[in-house]
Order: C-alpha cells, then structure tokens, then sequence
C-alpha cells in the first residue's frame, strides 16, 4: 500500500497495473477488500491525529487562559494589599495627607498621579531626606519590622519607599513620624526569601551594600509583594515592566466561550441534519439510515473536537434506536455498528478519565472546577467508579501539596486539610449522590488521607519534646475542625483520636517524666515568700485570679505571702497544666494518662519535705501542704472538668483520700526551734 | 559577615550555585524535609535555616537556595559574598549543566577571592542513570582539577544527600577552626599575614 503515500500516485495507472497483475475476479475482490480496509485505517488515524493536534493546541490555550486567570488574581490580590497598606499610612499621616490620598483613590489613580502622590508623601513624611524624586516611578511603599540578624528579635520598626531606582528606609519614630535611616540602589542589593528561620515568619532577607538585614512584614502576602517589587525594581531598566496601577484585564475566557458556543451551536445543527430517530420508522425496513453508519465516525470527531457532550448523547442515541431496532434483524450491518460504537464509547471513556486524571492542579478549587465537566458525562456513561477512582487521586495529590506548601509558608495546615476535605467531600456527593459504591469509596480515601494527616502531624508539630501546652494547642486545632465535619455526614474525629493516640500518649508519659524530674529538683527554702513591692505582690494575685485562684486570704502585711515560693509557683504551673490537659482529655482515650500526670505531679509535690538538717517552722509547712490540699485541689479538679466536660476521678479519690490524711498529727521535727517570721 | 559573638550553634552557611532545573531546591527541600518535591518552580532566592548534630555537637546550618536561571546572573555576587561554603549542583542528564559549573566556579573564586574555599562538586539525578549524558570520569577528572570533592545524589531517592551537607560542613568547620588559629576570619587577611611574616623573617 505504499504507493498510495507516493507523490506521484495516479489512480488510472494503479487500476491498470492492478488489473494486470490480477488474475480473476476473486482475485480483485480481495485487493478491493484490502484497499477498503487502509482506507477506513487512513481515515481512523487521520481524526486520531487531528484530535491529537486539537488536544495539543487546547492543552496548550487552557494553560493560557489558567495563567491569564491567575495573573489577574494575582493583580487583585496585590491591588487589594495596595489598599491596606494605603489605609494604613493614612491612619499614621496628617489629615492633610490623608484628604490627598482619598482623593487620589477615588479618581482611580493614575500612574503620575501616584508617583508625585508618593513624592510628596516622602517629602512631608520623611525628616532628614533631600534627595531628588522627581522622574522616578514609584513601586512600593509600606511598613516593616527590622530584626536582629542574630536573634531575630525586633530592633524597630521601618518603613520602606520603593522607587524604580532607590529604595529609602525610614525609621518609624514613636510620634509616628518618620525619621530618614538610609538610601539603597535596588540594582545593588540582593534579595533572600527567608522560608524557615526557626519560626520567624514573613521575614526577607536583603543584602545590602553594609551588611545584610532582616525584615519582617506583617502578612504573608506583604512579604511576597515585597519581594516581587524589589525585583521589579531592579529589572527596571533591563525590562520596561509593565507598571503596576494598570487596570486588571478581565480573565480572559473567550476562548472557553467561544469552544462553548461551538458545541452549543453545533448540536442544533447537527440535530435536524442527522434526521431525526423516531420519524422514520419506514426506513428501519429497508436500510440503515445514513447518520447511523456515520456515527461512528462522527462520534471520533465530536471527541476529537472535544465536545463530548455531543459525543456522548450520540453514543446514547444510537444505543437506544439499536435497541429498538434489535427486533428487526432487517437493519444492515447492526452488529457492526453496535461493535463500532462500543468501541467509541470505551475510547470515550479513557479519554476523559485521561482528562480527569490530567486536571490536577497545585491548587484544589482550580482541580475541582475542571474536573466537573468530563465528571458529569462519565456518571452519565455509568462509568461513576471508574470517575470516582480518578477524581480521588487527582484530590490526593492536591491536598498534599498544599499541606506542604502551608507547613512551608508556615500556614495553619490543621484548618486547611479539613477545609480541602469538607470541600472534596461536598463536591464528591453531589457528583455521585447516587452511587453507594462511590460514597464508600471516599470514605476509604478521606481515612487514607487523614493518616497521611495524622503522619504528617506526627512527623512536624508532635516531635519528641514539645510541650504539653503545644501539644495541647495542636490537638486543639486538629479536633475542632474535625468534628465539625459530621455535619456532612463524615465522622472522622474517633479515627483521628486512634491515630494520635500512641504518640499523644508518650508524649504525655515523657512530659511527666520532664515534670516530676523538675519538682525533684526544687529548692525549697520552707520561708514565706516576701515580693519585695507592694506593687508585685498586686500583680502576682491578679495572676493568680485569671487563673481562677484566690490566694488573698494569704497575704500578711504589704509584701508578704504566707506560703512559699515554690508553693505559689507549682500552683501557677499546675493550674497551667491542668487546663492543658482538660483540653486534651476532651478524647477520652487520654483521660486516664492525663489524671495519672495531674496526680503523680501533685503527689510528688506535696511530698516535699524539708531535708533533716533544716530548721524549719513544722507549722509553716504543713499549712503549705493544707493550702495545696484544700485551695488548689478542689480547684484543679474543677477546672479540669470544665474544659475537658469529663469528671476526673482519680484526683477526687486523691483529694478525699489527702484531707482524711490531713487529721493526723503533725509530724514531729527534729528540730525545736520555730520564730514567728511575720 | 562578621563571626556571630553570641552564644549557641555555632552557624554554617551553605550555598547552593548550579544552572536551572538541576535540583538545588530539591536537594535542599529533602534535606530539610524529607521531602521529594516534583513540581517545578524555579526558585529566586530562598533561605532555610535548621538545627543539626554535626559529629556529636549541635550546629546550625544556614542554606541559601539561588536561582540557576540566567537572568539572575548579575545578582550572584551580593548572594555569593555571604557564603562560607558551596555546593555546585549540575545535573548528570544535562551536559550543559555540567559545562556551566565552570563559569560558577570562577565567579566564586572571584567574588570570595579563594581558592580553598570548602566547595563540594555535586552530580544531581543520579537515580535516572540511564539517561546520563555526563560520563563519569568526566566529573572526577573535573573535580580533580580544582581539587574538590565529586559526589552524585539523587533528591528522588535521598542517596547521598545528607552526605553532601555534612561534608560540606565538616569542611566549613575546619576551615573555620584553622583560620581563628591564624587570629584572621578572612581567608584573604591570612595569605597577606603569612606575606608579611615572610619579609620580617
């Protein structure tokens, strides 16, 4: 057959050689055959090729339109910084300023507008600059904390101008006004994103001509403005940049309109065309109609065209009149066609499987949007498994990226994974509603997840040795949402309790361990505790108070508290550590290592006994111990049924069983001597 | 660029130089998380910071990420000049890669105006050997060369990545036990020392 793909091919001269060379007619008849068959081949491939070039291109045109679309958000967003950050300054300047700027804002700003506005802002703002800003562009304004290069601690607060060709630094004095720090050239320093710096967050980094520096910038998203018009600002001359202030363009989504009104005006059109089903019943009789045998083909091209609606209902209309025709054996080829159009039907399928599997998306509202088209047609198909298997994947991967990009941003990661669950889930039920086999199928892949969660969670926020109150925190963080999510009908809290369980628990027991070594370890002078001021003293009981503890009928004198000072710190870390566990004790499988933390911290500090050696008043340090048992015992113990909603047993057994031991006699010291030290 | 006089981890800082798409981000990505990130994003210029136990004693590892694409060239230097230490990344299935570490190379010896400084050559992609396009022996003849040490790794696999920062660290830290012997943090102030010593002899 490969003269056909010669240049020089002539028919008249192929029929007559193949004349000759034939011997016969039966001969003929199957060369006839085989032409027949690379024929329908050629024709096959060619649409196939076509699709494959018309895929490429509107790959190629939605990548586009998802750029566009994200530029514009992007513009929205900055435009929407811009506005805060333009409020603010407002807030800090002169009426004067402000009048400028509102009007300014309301007569849609031009560009020069904005740079003599800016200008002028520096000039009557800033004390101590003169240099020259007439001719530059503005770029950026706003303001910043400057931090210690070594221990991150805030130094002072700046606040930056950015033009195309000098960024000036201010210092924010306490009036509000700004004092003129320094000048640099944009092309001469260098900018660091700084994306871990042991919990520092939203700081840069910028290198600059006398030594490097830290800032830190209030949201996350004024940081990577930051970012992005310091580099601005130093391509400025390599590139003339569009500059910011332009009117956002619309997304551009003519091209999706224009492929919709396509489909949508192609299917009336090719509605009346393909004669209609039941009208011609006549025709069953005598020969197959004409868009029956061609639709087939006309299927591969709606696919190849993408409009695989139209593809789809054709696949049903034929399907239905082939039933309806299966009676009449009269109709040609029957058999043929129904084989052919399985054939379409399945590679219709694959191809928006493909497609589905082809929408994931770094981010899970773009994935979610885009899936819902070819979702639709494959339920429709009763593929729903199949459709929900995919869909599922594509959700997996975006959920994990986004995790990691907020674990990395230093986001809230507890919030956006049940946020990014509710909203699969929700999707994933209206979309098969219907389908018992696919409901169950999320459930699999939601607990699937939440173990990937959970691993995470263990992996970054519950590591060895964090605190019980950060871990209380954390778990706080994770349960709320979860819970919240049996209002869709998904209750995933008792899983979630089951997959932290064995790392809460050893960091529970380790956190004892850290505590009891601690109360080991405490010096304890068995003397009230004098607070030097009267002043202190006021603090320290209103300290006491937010607590929920009174100690006021323990006060002698101005300055002195008739109890000592560890006694007055274990209460404070106590009644501390209570509420952290309460917090944590709302899962019930933690109650009983929580109560049993409380209660060995407890006993282990009401054992303290002054060592032999040490006169001390017996008196004095039994009412200590009194004070514990009675004050802070029952109060704790209160306290932790309030946030946890549980009754701690363990403790009240404690505190009956130490107030019946508190009848006993004090216990003889060796030594006599006691002085009334108030 | 001054030593840090406060106390705590003493601080190293690495930076990773190489073209685009090597995989200097995911190199650090893995070492810092664990992690293997498959999307693309060339990178402007990031910075990690981390804790780590270096030969039994606690340190700090201080990681710039820089851009490999070109038109960042310019800026290299102001990010270079911070560094005590580098890790030159290419990609084994890149020849164009390897070639540009050349040009990487020279342009730290001339911003940090040493020749010794700790520098680690770093054959990134290991893992797709199948598709090398830079033989072996090429690397280490190069690495020779310049007299630093070749490593392949993989950031797909994690295979040798751990190993490329600790030795880049153990380097750093010898350097810097050496140069507070000669009293002088800078490499630079040393040489001109040790000159001025020769002519009082």
């Amino acid at each position: 057959m490969k003269e056909f793909d010669d240049f020089n091919f002539s028919v008249d001269k192929y029929t007559k050689e193949l004349t000759r060379e034939c011997v016969g007619g039966s001969d003929l008849q199957q060369r006839k055959k085989e032409i027949e068959a690379y024929n329908e081949q050629t024709s096959a491939m060619l649409k196939q090729t076509c699709k494959k070039n018309y895929m490429q291109f509107i790959q190629t045109a939605k990548e586009i339109s998802h750029l566009e679309s994200e530029m514009y958000q992007l513009s929205h967003i900055l435009i929407e910084q811009r506005n805060i950050l333009a409020t603010m300054t407002d807030g800090k300047t002169t009426s004067n300023l402000k009048a400028d700027s509102i009007e300014a804002e309301s007569s849609a700003a031009t560009e020069d507008v904005e740079n003599s506005q800016a200008t002028r802002a520096v000039k009557e703002m800033v004390q101590g600059f003169n240099g020259n800003l007439e001719g530059k562009t503005f770029l950026n304004e706003g303001a910043l904390i400057e931090l210690d290069a070594n221990d991150y601690r805030p130094i002072q607060r700046v606040f930056f101008f950015l033009f195309n060709d000098v960024l000036i630094v201010c210092k924010v004095k306490h009036d509000k006004r700004l004092e003129f720090l320094t000048e640099y050239d944009p092309k001469r320093i260098a900018v660091i994103n700084i994306k871990d710096l042991d919990g520092v967050k939203n700081a840069i980094n910028i290198i600059t001509p006398d030594g490097s520096k830290i800032y830190q910038s209030i949201t996350a998203a004024g940081k990577s403005e930051w970012i992005e018009k310091l580099e601005e600002a130093f391509r400025f001359d390599q590139q003339k940049k569009p500059k910011k202030g332009q009117a956002p363009q619309p997304p551009n989504r003519s091209k999706q309109q224009q492929q919709q009104a396509q489909s949508k005006s192609a299917t009336p059109e090719k509605l009346p065309e393909q004669s209609p089903t039941d009208a011609q019943p006549k025709s069953l009789e005598d020969e197959t109609p004409e868009w029956l045998s061609t639709a087939s083909e006309e299927i591969q091209t709606l696919v190849a065209q993408r409009h695989f609606e139209d593809a789809q209902s054709l696949i049903k209309r034929t399907q239905e009149f082939l039933s309806m025709a299966q009676p009449k054996p009269k109709l040609l080829q029957a058999d043929v066609i129904q084989a052919k159009i399985k054939q379409q039907e399945q590679k219709l399928t694959n191809v928006l499987l493909q497609e589905l599997s082809n929408s994931h998306n770094r981010n899970l509202q773009i994935a979610l949007r885009e899936v819902r088209r070819p979702l639709k047609i494959l339920v429709e198909m009763g593929r729903s498994r199949q459709a929900s298997a995919t869909l599922l994947k594509v959700c997996t991967v975006s959920l994990r990226v986004a995790q990691r990009e907020a674990r990395r941003n230093n986001a809230e990661i507890s919030e956006l994974f049940f946020c990014d669950l509710t909203q699969v889930a929700c999707d994933f039920l209206c979309a098969f509603e219907q389908q018992p086999a696919c409901v169950s199928a999320l459930v699999v892949w939601c607990n699937a997840e939440l173990q990937y969660f959970a691993s995470q969670l263990i992996k970054h926020y519950l590591t060895k040795g964090t605190s019980l109150e950060a871990v209380a925190k954390c778990v706080e963080r994770v349960r709320k949402p979860a819970t919240k999510l049996t209002e869709i009908g998904l209750d995933i809290s008792y899983h979630l309790e089951g997959l932290l369980r064995t790392t809460l628990e050893s960091l529970i027991e380790e956190s004892k361990q850290r505590l009891l070594d601690a109360v080991g370890r405490t010096e304890e002078s068995w003397q009230p505790y004098n607070l030097q001021t009267k002043s202190n003293l006021k603090r320290l009981l209103l300290e006491l108070d937010a607590l929920g503890i009174d100690v006021r009928a323990q006060t002698t004198g101005d300055t002195w508290l008739s109890l000592t000072q560890s006694t007055v710190v274990f209460v404070r870390q106590f009644l501390q550590l209570t509420e952290h566990c309460g917090c944590l004790a709302k899962g019930e499988t933690l109650l009983q290592s929580l109560e049993h933390l409380l209660r060995d911290l407890f006993l282990a500090h009401h054992a303290l006994r002054p060592p032999s050696d040490m006169s001390v008043d017996p008196n004095f340090v039994m009412k200590n111990k009194i004070f514990l048992v009675d004050n802070l015992l029952p109060i704790a113990i209160e306290k932790f049924r309030k946030t946890s909603g549980r009754q701690c047993e363990t403790m009240r057994e404690l505190h009956t069983k130490l107030s019946r031991q508190q009848g006993a006699p004090v216990p003889r010291q060796r030594s006599v001597y006691t002085t009334d030290v108030f | 660029m001054s030593k840090k006089p406060t106390a705590g981890p003493a601080l190293h800082k690495v930076i990773m130089v190489g073209s685009g798409g090597v995989g200097k981000s995911a190199l650090t990505l893995q070492f810092m998380y664990d992690e293997f990130v498959e999307d693309y994003e060339p990178t402007k210029a990031d910075s990690y910071r981390k804790k780590v136990v270096l030969d039994g004693e606690e340190v700090q590892i201080d990681i710039l990420d820089t851009a490999g694409q070109e038109d960042y060239a310019a800026i290299r230097d102001n990010y270079f000049r911070s560094g005590e230490g580098f890790l030159c990344v290419f990609s084994i299935t890149d020849d164009e890669s390897f070639q540009a570490t050349q040009e990487f190379r020279e342009q730290i010896l001339r911003v940090k105006n040493d020749e010794s400084i700790p520098f680690l050559l770093v054959g990134n992609k290991c893992d797709l050997n199948d598709k090398r396009k830079v033989p072996l022996n090429e690397c280490q003849v190069r690495a020779q060369q310049w007299s630093v040490p070749y490593v392949e790794t993989s950031a797909k696999t994690r295979e040798n990545v751990d190993k490329v920062f600790f030795d880049l660290m153990r380097e750093i830290r010898s350097r810097k036990t050496e140069d507070s012997k000669a009293t002088s943090g800078r490499a630079k102030d040393r040489c001109k020392k040790r000159r001025l010593k020769c002519t009082l002899l």
